[in-house]
């Protein structure tokens, strides 16, 4: 549903205003000066953008108004009947419907005098066509001057209207003038209508707000109507009949039963039999209003029957039937008339309730009509269990609040004491003060999170004793058991040697472990030590042979295949007597370490499986010959020794092989004369 | 009595704070304002305690807890939780759970009888529920969501669920939790029933933004000040048909 405000309207400049406006944008937005090389294209471009730059101008601050201004047609019929009594709709729309044809006539000026420009051949040329779209432009505008003006008598007008919600639910209090209009008003929201003993005091709706039944209600407090063709209204009854027109609202027709306001119990009636056909399809209340100076009682019988006649109007009007409904007893005497007086407020908010609650039956019914209220059914159930229900956890101390009656807490807050003490930012609360401790000192104990490098929390254990003494009785009762084992136990029928021997094969074994877990601990992926460091020379082939003998293995045959063979000087010695005599292509048969010698081969990477033929190497990968590529590799070696020592790679991983290449560094370039990029 | 509140502009104050019969937990916030709400109110019964959870302000997602128990995240700090401990009294079993959905008070609903938990939830985390808050668990959804703790707050008294949860739904629920439900809002519209709203057996807290309408549901529904869910059907028909439709 559309949000009905008007106080956001945009101003509407005058006509000269707008002028100024445009045309001096014109001047600082777009170039100024021409210079005397330019081509005549560039002239009549320079000249062309200065006349569309002030069309567009134009177009936008018009474009404006009238898309904020309200459609007529668009707009609730309330909203668009009350701006017709007010700002009568032919006017408004002809006012708009100028600036609408002025703007179109603007942009087709602008469209002609840019082809115009078009066929300009000299700068005087160009700068008249210029001068004389503007003044064509200009001339329009200032046409529009008492449209633009009555524009902005509307929209002043407009943001000073009070914002009704035409759709929400609505109190409409009407009635001759000097009834009591306002003074119920008054009564029943903090509108604060401006009350006056004569005729006419209120000129314009006025809304309030009030709440019943948790809801939000809107009060419209009406100008008088007076009894007369709606012809000869004016415009200050028009806006009553506007809102009785077209607001969905309960209608308290008030009438003034003591005739003090001037007219007679005859006269409003009459005005309420003429203007009956609005009330059609809404509620209907008439209120007998200032009971205060003539009781019902004390009323005229024909005065009365007036009375009973229009009451009957009303519960038979549109939704009457409802009226009938509510029955609130306080504010209605034995004939069933509504009676209230507003001076002495006896029987308002009688009125006011009784009025709601008419209204709201009535939109109630309509709205279980429509096809949304199964989406509501669900919010108007309320589910009660089949069994029965528990009890509830209510402290003691707050049973006894409710028996006396709630009363206020005197408690000081910390809210308080926030703002004895610096507020906000300043105090900090301190969050200890309501500790439920043992003993009150222990409060502001000083507890570390962190002692001798362990969190004291893991330690923290309300059953802590408990567990420890269970613990105790656990490992008490293993030891019996594993006591009660030993006695009946399987060792004491070993011999002497047995004995030593299980505890020499104990011992072997706490040394292994022992071991094990020391190199463990120097991390794993032990890189190759050298014998310089293997002090304890455990990794020696004496070693492997004593401790396969003791287990009674022969280990000569792996000690053979494990040690690091020297090639025999014969051996060298025929490979090379081979190579000599026939050639490359024999040698190549030979296994590579009996034509080599002892390789050099880098140490940081793994050996590879040697080819299924093998190759010689004199001309070794990207060496000159192979005795470089060996010099190469011992030189490679050596550097790798220091890291191979201390059995580290290193930690990172980001390699840069060569921190000061040289060939971005050495030449001729001196510093800033040329990026090395 | 329900009584709205605003934390810090945010009108979810069950993210902020957690409600049982024998303790509430307020968030600590920048001023003592929403702490002093409920103070106001609490703290001549029961304590109220300021405290974040995991270093979080969300207290009343993060935890769960009843008459009986706390529930405390994984994440909850030592500090945290020894000053939780020591705050509240000795009754109160507090405890720390080890459950990957962390934020246990979207994932649990619970009163002092019953709880209804997160179908996903592990069943390590049901036994702890059933043992520490002394509670029958229920593994539920509300009109298909399965943040039982989000969109359902009921008390010992009474309980709202999500606004679209059916009518057989609802009886099906009551039934099983034994008390009154009905489907409402909070914070003029929200259907996050659990972020919106805090209540035990006789106080209620809201958003600021919840409607008089609203906050009469919630009276009702909650028995506050011997308000009935009754009235719900009978006094406020017709003002839920008119504010809603």
């Amino acid at each position: 549903m559309p949000v009905y405000n008007f106080k956001a309207l945009p101003t509407v400049p005058t006509a000269s205003d707008l002028l100024d406006v445009v045309l001096s944008k014109t001047q600082r937005s777009t170039p100024t000066v021409v210079r005397g090389k330019w081509q005549i294209s560039r002239i009549r471009q320079f000249y062309m953008r200065k006349v569309k730059y002030t069309q567009q101008t134009f177009h936008d601050k018009l474009g404006n108004v009238l898309d904020s201004f309200p459609k007529l047609d668009d707009i609730h019929p309330f909203y668009s009947d009350l701006m017709n009594v007010l700002y009568d709709r032919d006017h408004y729309k002809l006012a708009l419907g100028q600036i609408h044809t002025a703007v179109g006539l603007i942009d087709k000026i602008a469209k002609d005098y840019v082809r115009l420009l078009k066929y300009g051949d000299s700068l005087y040329r160009c700068k008249q066509l210029k001068k004389a779209a503007l003044g064509r432009m200009c001339t329009l505008m200032k046409k529009q001057k008492a449209s633009l003006v009555y524009l902005e008598q509307v929209r002043q007008h407009m943001s000073r209207l009070p914002s009704i919600d035409p759709n929400t639910r609505t109190l409409l209090v009407c009635g001759y003038p000097n009834v009591g209009k306002s003074s119920f008003m008054n009564t029943v929201t903090r509108a604060d209508v401006e009350v006056e003993p004569y005729a006419f005091t209120t000129k314009s709706l006025y809304v309030g707000h009030m709440d019943y039944k948790y809801l939000r209600w809107q009060v419209i407090d009406t100008p008088g109507i007076l009894d007369r063709p709606l012809e000869t209204r004016n415009t200050i009854e028009m806006q009553s009949i506007t809102a009785l027109a077209h607001l969905r609202a309960v209608v308290l027709y008030i009438v003034d039963i003591s005739e003090q306001c001037g007219y007679t119990i005859a006269q409003q009636a009459a005005l309420f039999h003429s203007i009956k056909p609005l009330f059609a399809n809404k509620p209907l209340m008439v209120v007998c209003n200032k009971t205060d100076v003539q009781a019902m009682d004390s009323l005229p019988a024909e005065s009365r029957k007036l009375l009973d006649e229009m009451k009957e109007a009303a519960d038979l009007s549109g939704a009457g039937a409802t009226a009938g409904m509510v029955v609130g007893s306080a504010g209605t005497d034995e004939g069933g008339h509504v009676t209230m007086s507003t001076l002495k407020e006896e029987g308002v908010s009688d009125v006011k309730n009784k009025a709601c609650e008419m209204l709201l039956a009535s939109r109630v019914d309509q709205k279980l009509k429509t096809r949304k209220t199964n989406d509501v059914l669900n919010r108007l159930h309320v589910a009660l269990p089949s069994r029965g229900v528990r009890a509830p956890h209510i402290p003691k101390s707050v049973l006894d609040n409710a028996s006396k009656g709630y009363p206020k807490s005197t408690r000081k807050t910390e809210k308080d004491l926030q703002e004895e003490n610096g507020g906000a930012g300043v105090y900090s609360m301190d969050v200890r003060k309501n500790y439920l401790l043992e003993k009150e000192e222990w409060k502001y104990d000083k507890i570390p999170e962190i002692y001798d490098g362990h969190n004291v929390a893991d330690f923290v254990d309300p059953d802590i004793e408990e567990r420890l003494a269970e613990l105790e009785r656990e490992e008490e009762q293993m030891l019996r058991e594993e006591e009660n084992a030993m006695e009946s136990g399987s060792e004491d029928d070993l011999t002497a040697e047995e004995r030593r021997d299980l505890e020499k094969i104990r011992t072997k074994k706490s040394q292994i472990i022992a071991e094990h877990r020391k190199k463990k601990a120097k991390g794993q992926g032990q890189a190759h030590i050298s014998r310089k460091h293997d002090t304890e020379r455990r990794a020696t082939s004496r070693r492997m042979r004593d401790a396969l003998g003791e287990l009674g293995v022969d280990a000569s045959a792996a000690i053979e295949r494990n040690r690091g063979r020297s090639v025999t000087r014969r051996g060298k010695k025929r490979a090379l007597e081979e190579d000599g005599e026939e050639g490359r292509s024999k040698s190549r048969s030979k296994s590579r370490s009996a034509v080599m010698g002892r390789t050099h081969s880098s140490k940081s990477r793994s050996r590879s499986r040697g080819p299924s033929v093998s190759h010689t190497a004199e001309k070794g990968a990207g060496f000159k010959t192979s005795a470089q590529k060996m010099k190469a590799q011992i030189i490679s070696d050596k550097m790798q020794r220091k890291m191979q020592k201390l059995a580290r790679k290193g930690e990172g991983d980001r390699i840069i092989p060569n921190e000061m290449p040289k060939h971005l560094f050495s030449g001729k370039r001196g510093i800033g004369k040329t990026d090395r990029r | 009595m329900a009584v709205r509140a605003v934390f810090e502009n945010s009108c979810d104050i069950g993210v902020f704070a957690t409600l049982t019969n024998s303790y509430c937990l307020v968030a600590l916030g920048a001023s003592e304002n929403f702490y002093s709400v409920f103070e106001a109110e609490l703290a001549d019964h029961i304590p109220v305690v300021k405290t974040s959870i995991a270093g979080t302000r969300l207290v009343g997602r993060m935890c769960v807890g009843n008459k009986n128990g706390l529930l405390l995240p994984h994440t909850t700090t030592d500090q945290e939780l020894m000053h939780i401990r020591n705050s509240l009294p000795d009754e109160v079993i507090v405890q720390r759970v080890e459950e990957r959905l962390s934020a246990l008070g979207n994932c649990i609903a619970v009163n002092d009888y019953v709880a209804l938990i997160h179908p996903d939830l592990d069943s390590a985390t049901e036994e702890i529920i059933a043992d520490v808050l002394g509670v029958e668990v229920f593994r539920q959804t509300i009109a298909g969501n399965i943040l039982v703790g989000s969109y359902c707050k009921f008390t010992n008294q009474g309980g709202i669920v999500h606004p679209k949860t059916t009518v057989e739904d609802l009886d099906e629920l009551s039934s099983l939790l034994q008390v009154p439900l009905v489907a409402g809002t909070v914070n003029r519209g929200s259907d996050v029933i659990g972020a919106g709203l805090v209540s035990n057996d006789w106080a209620a807290f809201t958003g600021m933004d919840t409607t008089s309408t609203e906050l009469a549901v919630i009276e009702s529904i909650f028995k506050l000040r011997s308000a009935q869910p009754s009235q719900i059907v009978q006094d406020m028909r017709s003002t839920i048909i008119d504010s809603m439709m």
